[in-house]
């Protein structure tokens, strides 16, 4: 007996009696043969400490019972999926991945297709029975049609699906390095399907890439048969319908190198953007001329006016100055194209409620988002909008101050629309006094040290902003 | 000189032995034969070998599908002697005893606060908790916190897997932490209830992993505006079975950080997944995120499926066939449950020492909520807020002694009462029969209570104005 079997069957019903010794398989049954020849392989490839066995759902999820190996039971269908999570854990570990015939072909499709396709060192061992053992003798996605089973009592008929030919879905991939359809029934196929588990789980230690077995077992229990004519009954029946054979069989070159996950500290606080600037404090005091304590922004365009861009400016100016700031932008499918508006805080402690459903300051890009924010700017707050897009801004009954710019204008004569953004942050500037000129000058560096060349252009319009607020 | 290759003859135990018959047509010598007799122990009939013409050539052993089948006769025991239970070795494994390796604490260097997305910080914060294998579908809004990590992780030699789907995604997740590594998800509403069979079978088989729930407007496809609306689930629905796991609810970027590497310390302490509820509001809302001064190196529990020789006789599994068997482990589950309830509540208080009105909200409407305290306390009001950072275990141990001298309790939730259903139900299992009257500020759809709205409630209820 294979050393990757366990000595004593303890998980089985606590190992008592018979068994201690004994499967829960009935006479006559597959699974048996394919753990036998699972174990030997990982014997035989002396893997036993690295290998992990996934359990699936069907006759045999106890699996686990009997390989000395990591074991690990999956949910129905998703013993691929599971495998996979163990594979990419340690590169190192050797999964076997094995699955009845409900189980990977009809509830676990899109698990086995993913991973097939995902084409990593992974091997699977099929046991197609062509019924449900463990529910107790219903349909497969592989039973043959006019096989009765409890629930095609008439035999399978087309509309109950045509039985599926996994190795062959597998070989038309793209993925797998080895599929093959091995089965049982005598001295001859128990050999090649030994040979063919063997070779699968071999191409894994070897780095190789995804390897699929099928193997057509017997199930002498539901077939309503002898052991003895479930074996004929495979050869004659299933045989036909499900080809033995090599699939797929590519020379490859070893693939799997995954190395260790990094924890060096300082890689880690690069990578998310973690840098000490002392970036300087321009700002005396609090911006509280505007709102004593939190000051409530709304910045609305067209996608691709830049009013998420102005906003996190604002936002990140506002937190280099040692205040809070929070900014939402809208999001969903209106951000990608349409009408593009962000909430921006800024408070001298903390921000409460980040949204600005009535903001001291709007700033507009087109005539739609002055037309539906405009009026809903706090009585003494300021707007600021586009003149070159609103020639006319409508009439707003309340109280707030009315500033036109012409952003898009300015920002054509430097010859790039896009920093018309900028632009409108310098007439900000100049309307609110929200902040120091330079505070906003040392954010718009800040978020153009990768792009040097950008910096002159956008200070210039930041500074044509100003004065066109000046100059009005 | 050339050795001749040994081939012993086979003998089997008949107790092991079905019957099944494979091994009579293996055999070319027809030296097996069907038995007559039925074998008192097992009930079956087992096969009789008659072994004058035997040459050894195994094909029988090849055929029989049991383990402790057909088997090569010893050369020195006589196994017709021995007891079938003591033949294959007293130990039924040689595997080692696992122990754990521990997680190592690094020092981070200082840096300047970043300025964030809330789903960025959740990332950062898995990082920085020692995650390194991420899981996930895109949905949105929760989809930049899965982008951030599928720029970031192969520089760290980590893993990034967009799944074929949600429920390959929860699985994905078991197999990662059946491993004993510390995995998370983000996810949204409809993605959330695709990973519930999941995380029901996470629960079962007790492993560890971080499921951040960034929830939008349902039911069905409903929208992608913020929602509270999988607080039920969350608290009460993880799947099937006898399930809980705890639930974090941050209303800041910042807390996104803090509150996902205190999931991942958490989800490994008691072997337990943990869900962290953001709403589409706090996924996209940028901020002031400092980052804290260590970071973590995981190591490998104990209990792991690594695929090496200390964990080899580990078992990840849900199952446990006899009754007796899974009640006890549901008994052992409970008891987990307890010690969350008893260590892990948590909250945060506004202004709720004098409170005459206590507002509870968590998520992004407990900042409306703050704001609404703090307008309400400068009208002279009473006003405070009880914020919970675990809604499940709710923090009824610090609600509790605030009752004495509330006389309203309004619950601020962008949900048809789901948080105010886990408050009564608190109240109700705390034995408390005699609390303030409960009034609410709800909204749904991805419309969220409004900070003049809470003032509004509140300044309506009788005994503030009086």
């Amino acid at each position: 007996m294979s050393a990757a079997f366990y000595n004593k069957f303890e998980r089985h019903a606590h190992g008592e009696g018979l068994k201690g010794h004994s499967t829960h398989y009935c006479p006559g049954c597959g699974h048996g043969l394919a753990h036998k020849f699972m174990a030997q392989a990982i014997q035989d490839l002396n893997i036993q400490d690295r290998t992990i066995a996934i359990s699936p759902v069907g006759c045999s999820v106890f699996l686990y019972y009997y390989m000395d190996v990591g074991n690990s039971q999956a949910a129905h269908g998703r013993a691929p999926a599971v495998a996979l999570g163990h594979k990419v854990a340690n590169p190192n570990s050797i999964v076997i991945s094995y699955q009845g015939d409900g189980d990977l072909a009809s509830i676990g499709l899109a698990e086995i297709m993913q991973v097939a396709q995902m084409g990593i060192p992974i091997t699977v061992i099929f046991v197609n029975n062509a019924i449900y053992g463990m529910t107790g003798g219903q349909m497969a996605p592989t039973t043959l049609i006019g096989q009765k089973t409890a629930t095609t009592p008439h035999g399978r008929t087309n509309f109950a699906g045509q039985p599926l030919k996994m190795a062959e879905v597998m070989a038309q991939l793209d993925g797998p390095v080895y599929v093959e359809r091995v089965a049982l029934y005598d001295n001859k196929q128990r050999n090649r399907a030994h040979k063919a588990i063997h070779k699968a789980i071999q191409l894994q230690v070897e780095g190789k890439g995804f390897a699929f077995v099928e193997v057509l077992a017997e199930c002498p229990t539901h077939l309503k048969m002898t052991p003895s004519q479930a074996e004929e009954w495979v050869r004659d029946y299933m045989t036909p319908i499900f080809p033995l054979g090599v699939k797929k069989d590519l020379t490859v070159e070893p693939m799997w190198d995954v190395k260790s996950p990094d924890f060096d500290p300082k890689k880690l606080t690069q990578l998310v953007g973690g840098t000490i600037e002392s970036v300087p404090k321009f700002a005396k005091t609090f911006p509280s001329h505007i709102a004593q304590h939190d000051i409530a922004l709304k910045l609305a365009g067209a996608g691709g006016d830049g009013a998420q861009t102005a906003a996190m400016l604002i936002t990140k100016a506002g937190i280099n100055e040692g205040y809070d700031a929070t900014h939402i932008p809208s999001y969903g499918p209106e951000s990608r194209g349409g009408t593009s508006y962000a909430d921006v805080h800024i408070a001298d402690t903390e921000v409460l409620s980040p949204a600005s459903p009535n903001p001291h300051i709007l700033i507009a890009f087109n005539a739609p988002s002055l037309a539906k924010f405009g009026p809903q700017v706090q009585a003494g707050g300021t707007i600021i909008y586009d003149s070159s897009v609103i020639t006319e801004p409508p009439a707003l009954h309340n109280a707030a101050k009315l500033v036109g710019v012409p952003f898009t204008e300015i920002a054509a004569d430097l010859g790039k629309t896009m920093v018309k953004n900028i632009v409108a942050l310098g007439a900000l500037q100049a309307a609110t006094g929200i902040y120091p000129q330079d505070t906003f000058l040392t954010a718009i560096r800040q978020a153009l040290k990768d792009k040097c060349a950008m910096i002159p252009l956008n200070e210039e319009a930041f500074s044509w902003g100003m004065k066109a607020f000046h100059g009005r | 000189m050339p050795t001749v290759k040994e081939r012993p003859k086979p003998f089997v135990f008949p107790e092991f032995c079905k019957g099944c018959g494979r091994c009579i047509e293996a055999c070319p010598k027809h030296c097996i034969e069907i038995g007559t007799e039925i074998n008192p122990a097992t009930g079956l009939i087992p096969v009789v070998l008659k072994l004058d013409l035997c040459n050894g050539c195994q094909l029988c052993i090849d055929a029989c599908p049991e383990p402790f089948g057909l088997q090569p006769q010893p050369k020195e025991l006589d196994f017709e002697l021995m007891d079938p239970e003591k033949m294959f070795g007293e130990k039924p494994t040689t595997a080692p005893v696992p122990y754990p390796i521990l997680d190592t604490v690094i020092q981070l260097p200082q840096v300047d606060p970043l300025v964030i997305k809330g789903t960025y910080a959740s990332a950062i914060g898995a990082l920085l908790a020692g995650c390194r294998h991420f899981f996930g579908y895109p949905i949105t809004p929760s989809t930049e916190g899965a982008e951030l990590m599928a720029k970031l992780l192969p520089d760290l030699n980590g893993i990034f897997v967009q799944a074929v789907s949600e429920v390959a995604t929860v699985n994905m997740m078991y197999g990662c932490s059946g491993a004993g590594l510390p995995c998370m998800t983000f996810t949204s509403s409809p993605g959330f209830s695709l990973m519930l069979e999941g995380i029901s079978y996470m629960v079962g088989a007790e492993l560890p992993a971080v499921f951040v729930n960034i929830m939008r407007g349902g039911p069905g496809l409903g929208n992608i505006a913020p929602e509270q609306a999988d607080i039920k689930l969350a608290c009460r629905g993880l799947g099937h079975g006898n399930t809980h796991a705890i639930v974090l609810t941050p209303s800041t970027p910042q807390e996104m950080l803090n509150l996902t590497m205190l999931a991942f310390e958490l989800t490994f302490k008691y072997r337990n997944p943990v869900v962290l509820l953001g709403d589409g509001y706090l996924g996209q809302i940028t901020g002031k995120v400092e980052l804290p001064k260590t970071m973590i190196k995981p190591g490998i529990p104990e209990w792991a499926v690594f695929g090496d020789e200390m964990h080899r006789r580990n078992l990840i599994c849900s199952i446990f066939l006899s009754e007796q068997d899974l009640e006890q482990h549901n008994i052992h589950l409970n008891d987990k449950y307890a010690s969350m309830i008893e260590a892990e509540q948590r909250a945060d208080l506004f202004y709720c020492d004098d409170a005459d009105v206590i507002l509870i909200a968590c998520n992004t409407p407990a900042r409306m909520a703050k704001g609404a305290v703090e307008q309400l306390r400068s009208q002279g009001i009473k006003a405070g807020l009880f914020r919970p950072i675990t809604l499940w275990p709710f923090p009824i141990e610090t609600l509790k002694p605030l009752l004495k001298q509330a006389e309203h309790l309004v619950v601020v939730e962008a949900s048809a009462g789901q948080l105010e259903d886990e408050v009564r139900l608190a109240l109700s299992n705390a034995g408390i029969r005699d609390y303030p009257e409960i009034s609410h500020v709800q909204h749904f759809g991805g419309v969220l209570p409004q900070q003049h709205e809470i003032i509004h409630t509140v300044l309506s209820l009788e005994e503030v104005l009086s």
